[in-house]
């Protein structure tokens, strides 16, 4: 037990240790004091005042504090907030509006904009060109950033959070709108809705971090474009590219995007776009081609991206053609590729200059070590294929029964379909794309706790019963007064299958009594004391004194210790586990256990199988569990049919003493020295019967004369 | 009913799973698989270090759905029959127990043998994460356990019941056999098919396939590790729009009526059954 709590400290501690202390460090409330503005005016305490009186080109230094808003910029200016000043727009409009050019926004928290979609209030609306928004934070704002026209702008290393409303009423954090050549760089964007990149050229957009949101980026028109090394995760859709031509989407990783939608990125009407060096990993679709590319003339290109564990990793609409892949990996999606409908691909090449995909399910070989399979992959399941115009059957997927109809697509050709693709240059190895460098956040903390807590918890199932039954041990049963122990059978009846093999059978034993059941096998003695005991239902009533096997039989049975003719113990069990489970049963005390161990002459084999015993030892292991709550009866089926002349009379001497000392016997035996040696009574049992009810030697003498 | 004798019964039960071949061979198959699996998955993606638990555990639910059954399943029809295959039931019966003691006992033993193999299969798994550091709430992981446990309990049920129906062991075991074959195959390939037949619309093929315990099982772990249905395609989109935050208590309640409706039947089988021995 000692270790027990040894072994639960060291737990405990290892788990406090576990414990982050920084978890339970307050943050102290920010100081947010008055705050005042250094310009090459002067100094002012109120931000317009301070912009009123500036000149183009002028930097106006903001210290601290919170100005309300709106805040107007018509000049050239720069605006750098120091300890984070706050732009505070009350719920009310937009919080700063620009509206002339080559103006600098930078250190600002910008708060609190009003909630009208109509009006599109923002946080920071720009309708100027080179504007450059940068290191501010947004809070509780309905748009963030809204370029409206506004060319060679900026934004960079922003935090924007927009107002925690239903995706529906959001505004978008980022807007770009009517505005070539921006750059979008390094921001944090969470729970907005989209961020828009319409009718704008040569775009670049940059390290950005996009989570929570509707369209990670959505793009329309927006040509010559380049997006690269962001992070588009848990949106709706990651990115959105459509009608655009010559756009460029690399080096981002775009994961769990989820939802009705839930693309890694969708193409729609792309012309020219190169897709290459992403991971698109645990989307519901990696990516999804719709008529991309439009024009006759022009490709969209799939190079060394990583489609990675999404329910589907590329899903076309019908009639999508001239893509290309190359170098890509495909690995373990549920459906590598996915075509609607039953139409077939067209024209799209799978394999460009000899370099062909990695497919995690290819099973071909590479004999010539060139990196490439020497066998086509093809992609032809027939559960795919039943899903492509069965698509609710996709709720039977993870079912065994989904890969056995694929295995036996597989073993029969004829039921084989057609292959949905041919990657005629499979590689061999997934093709990690260049400068990855994904950070996930994966503290093994956590899990390190769980898993030792399911250890502990394995432990303490293992020992909750005994623990539990040993708590409840504390409540012994009451006893029966021996002298109370008269066992009354009357009217005893069994039949199996209408057929009476006991028929009415009536007796009474006092206590202290030793009564003989008498008869040849089959006569129905063993049913009669299966039925005396409950085992079998019968009708009639048995009593011990006031106890009634019908109505209290778990009582009545606790005042009966049974010696049964077959032992057939639990042979796994040794003897003191024996003992132990039926001591329970009994409500016995383990000391009495021994005892009787003892007095039996069983110590000595105690830690046997019980399997392992012989028949003589069995019997006395019997004779110990029957005697084990000292009950005022004992029922003995044939006690002494295997066991060799020795050991019978030491048998018989031991339960001669028990009935001196009490015990009432009935006992079935067909040997007449047990008979004769144990009996008092005879109870000849004939055919269900009892055919006569005498006093030993009676019974003796009709043995004599052959009467019986 | 005395939880006294109950206990009783359900620790030597518990003792003799322990021992119990089938048992531990199940056990070190179902940790080795999972272990496999979970290593296999992680392996394969420190190359750029991302993995998705959620596609780890899809692998661990379809082999959670074929071994875990077919634990319970064989466990629970080995129970009765077992020991009146053994001849030790009459001797049980004559002890101060009811039936109903000795069902509830039975069935807490083992319940307590397959609950600790699965947790040490899972414990060596998540310490294999842990070691590995893949990216695993530990909620989710603990609520997969959870469902597991839940599956675990319903097919102990299913093989209780069997149990008390046949009369010896090795009709018990093949009979197991042939529900584990029924419920992991046959119920989702006939469903598939007259899916496809009667050409049925999403919601009657979702009820139809929560016949299936195993399906609600799927169902429910998917739900409740990836928060949505989607990717069950139109079903599970339904379901979740349909039911939406009483789905999961819902599939809970399937999962729990599957467990006490076998057993109830157990006991009033064994109640009826005239001779037990």
């Amino acid at each position: 037990m000692r270790n027990i709590w040894r072994f639960i400290a060291v737990i405990a501690i290892i788990i406090f240790l576990n414990v982050d202390p920084s978890s339970m460090v307050k943050v102290a409330a920010e100081d947010i004091s008055v705050g005042y503005i250094d310009s090459d005016q002067g100094r002012f305490h109120i931000l317009d005042e301070a912009i009123q009186a500036a000149n183009e080109g002028d930097t106006l230094h903001v210290f601290g504090g919170v100005h309300s808003s709106p805040v107007m910029i018509s000049k050239s200016l720069s605006l750098i907030g120091h300890n984070r000043p706050v732009l505070d727009g009350e719920n009310r409009g937009t919080v700063v509006k620009v509206t002339a050019p080559n103006v600098l926004i930078q250190g600002f928290t910008i708060a609190n904009s009003g909630q009208s979609l109509d009006e599109e209030n923002s946080g920071i609306s720009v309708e100027a060109s080179g504007v450059t928004v940068q290191g501010n934070q947004f809070e509780n704002t309905l748009f963030g950033v809204y370029l409206k026209e506004a060319p060679n702008s900026q934004i960079r290393d922003n935090i924007i959070h927009t107002k925690s409303l239903d995706l529906p009423r959001r505004g978008d954090p980022i807007r770009v709108w009517y505005s070539n050549d921006v750059l979008i760089e390094n921001n944090e964007i969470t729970e907005g809705r989209d961020v828009i990149l319409w009718y704008s050229e040569r775009l670049i957009i940059r390290g950005n971090n996009v989570s929570g949101g509707r369209y990670g980026l959505h793009f329309m028109y927006c040509d010559d474009t380049t997006v690269e090394n962001n992070w588009l995760v848990n949106n709706s859709v990651g990115a959105f590219l459509m009608y655009s031509r010559r756009l460029r989407f690399n080096r981002n990783y775009v994961s769990n995007n989820r939802g009705p939608s839930g693309f890694g990125v969708g193409l729609k009407d792309m012309d020219d776009a190169i897709i290459r060096h992403n991971l698109f990993v645990d989307n519901r679709i990696g990516a999804s081609l719709d008529n991309s590319p439009r024009e006759v003339d022009s490709t969209v290109l799939f190079d060394g991206n990583i489609f990675s564990f999404n329910d589907i990793g590329i899903k076309f609409t019908p009639s999508v053609r001239k893509n290309q892949f190359t170098n890509n990996s495909f690995e373990d999606n549920l459906e590598q590729v996915s075509i609607a409908g039953t139409t077939k691909f067209l024209d799209n090449l799978w394999s460009v200059d000899g370099i062909g995909n990695y497919w995690s399910d290819y099973v071909g070989y590479d004999a010539d070590y060139d990196g490439k399979g020497d066998i086509p992959y093809e992609s032809r399941k027939l559960f795919e294929q039943v899903l492509a115009t069965h698509p609710n059957l996709r709720l039977f997927l993870f079912s065994p029964a989904v890969q056995s109809i694929d295995l036996a697509a597989k073993a029969l050709p004829t039921i084989q379909p057609k292959p949905k693709l041919i990657d005629e240059n499979p590689l061999m190895n997934i093709s990690v794309p260049p400068a990855t460098s994904i950070v996930v956040d994966s503290s093994s903390r956590p899990i390190t706790i769980l898993s030792l807590s399911l250890f502990l918890t394995v432990g303490a199932l293992v020992y909750a019963p005994g623990l539990l039954t040993r708590q409840f041990d504390k409540n012994p049963p009451k006893k029966l007064p021996a002298e109370d122990s008269v066992l009354i059978v009357s009217g005893l009846t069994k039949r199996f299958d209408r057929v009476p093999i006991v028929k009415d059978i009536s007796f009474s034993i006092l206590p202290g009594e030793a009564v003989a059941l008498w008869g040849s096998n089959g006569a129905g003695k063993s049913t009669l004391i299966h039925c005396i005991l409950g085992i079998i239902p019968s009708e009639g009533k048995v009593n011990i004194g006031p106890l009634d096997l019908g109505n209290n039989p778990k009582d009545f049975r606790k005042s009966v210790g049974f010696v049964p003719q077959e032992i057939n113990f639990h042979p796994d069990l040794d003897v003191l586990e024996t003992l132990d489970f039926y001591s329970g049963l009994r409500r016995a005390h383990k000391s009495v256990g021994e005892k009787l161990l003892e007095d039996l002459d069983l110590y000595g084999h105690s830690n046997k199988k019980v399997g392992q015993l012989s028949g003589g030892l069995k019997q006395r292991l019997a004779l110990a569990l029957a005697l084990l709550s000292d009950p005022p009866v004992l029922v003995l089926d044939e006690p002494t049919t295997n066991l060799d002349s020795n050991t019978r009379a030491n048998f018989l001497t031991y339960l001669n003493e028990l009935k001196t000392g009490g015990k009432t016997l009935i006992f079935a035996s067909h040997r007449l020295e047990d008979v004769m040696h144990l009996a008092d009574r005879v109870l000849v049992v004939e055919k269900g019967q009892v055919k006569k009810d005498c006093p030993v030697n009676i019974f003796s003498e009709s043995i004599a004369e052959n009467a019986i | 009913m005395s939880i006294f004798s109950v206990l009783v019964i359900a620790r030597k039960e518990f003792r003799d799973a322990k021992r119990n071949r089938w048992l531990i061979l199940y056990a070190l198959i179902f940790g080795a698989l999972s272990f496999s699996i979970v290593w296999l998955a992680l392996s394969g993606t420190s190359s750029y270090s991302s993995v998705g638990f959620g596609r780890t555990a899809a692998s661990l639910i379809n082999m959670v759905i074929l071994i875990v059954p077919l634990m319970g399943l064989t466990l629970g029809s080995l129970s009765v029959a077992g020991e009146r295959d053994k001849k030790t039931m009459l001797y049980l019966l004559a002890q101060p127990v009811t039936k109903l003691e000795i069902i509830i006992g039975k069935y807490l033993g083992l319940s307590l043998a397959l609950i600790v193999s699965l947790i040490c299969g899972f414990g060596v798994t998540g310490i294999f994460i842990a070691v590995k550091a893949g990216s695993l709430q530990p909620i989710l992981y603990a609520a997969f356990i959870f469902l597991t446990i839940l599956l675990a309990l319903i097919s102990l049920s299913f093989g209780f019941l069997i149990s008390v129906l046949v009369q010896k062991s090795v009709t018990a075991i093949s009979t197991a056999l042939f529900v584990w074959l029924f419920l992991v195959l046959f119920t989702d390939l006939g469903l598939m098919g007259t899916a496809l037949v009667l050409n049925l619309r999403v919601r009657e093929l979702f009820i139809i396939t929560l016949s299936n315990p195993l399906q609600v099982y799927k169902i429910a772990t998917i739900l409740t590790l990836r928060g949505s249905l989607e990717v069950l395609g139109p079903g599970g989109i339904y379901a979740t729009r349909t039911y939406g935050s009483i789905l999961l208590p819902g599939l809970i309640a399937i999962m729990s009526a599957s467990i006490i409706i076998p057993l109830g039947i157990c006991y009033s089988v064994l109640c009826r059954k005239k001779d037990l021995r």
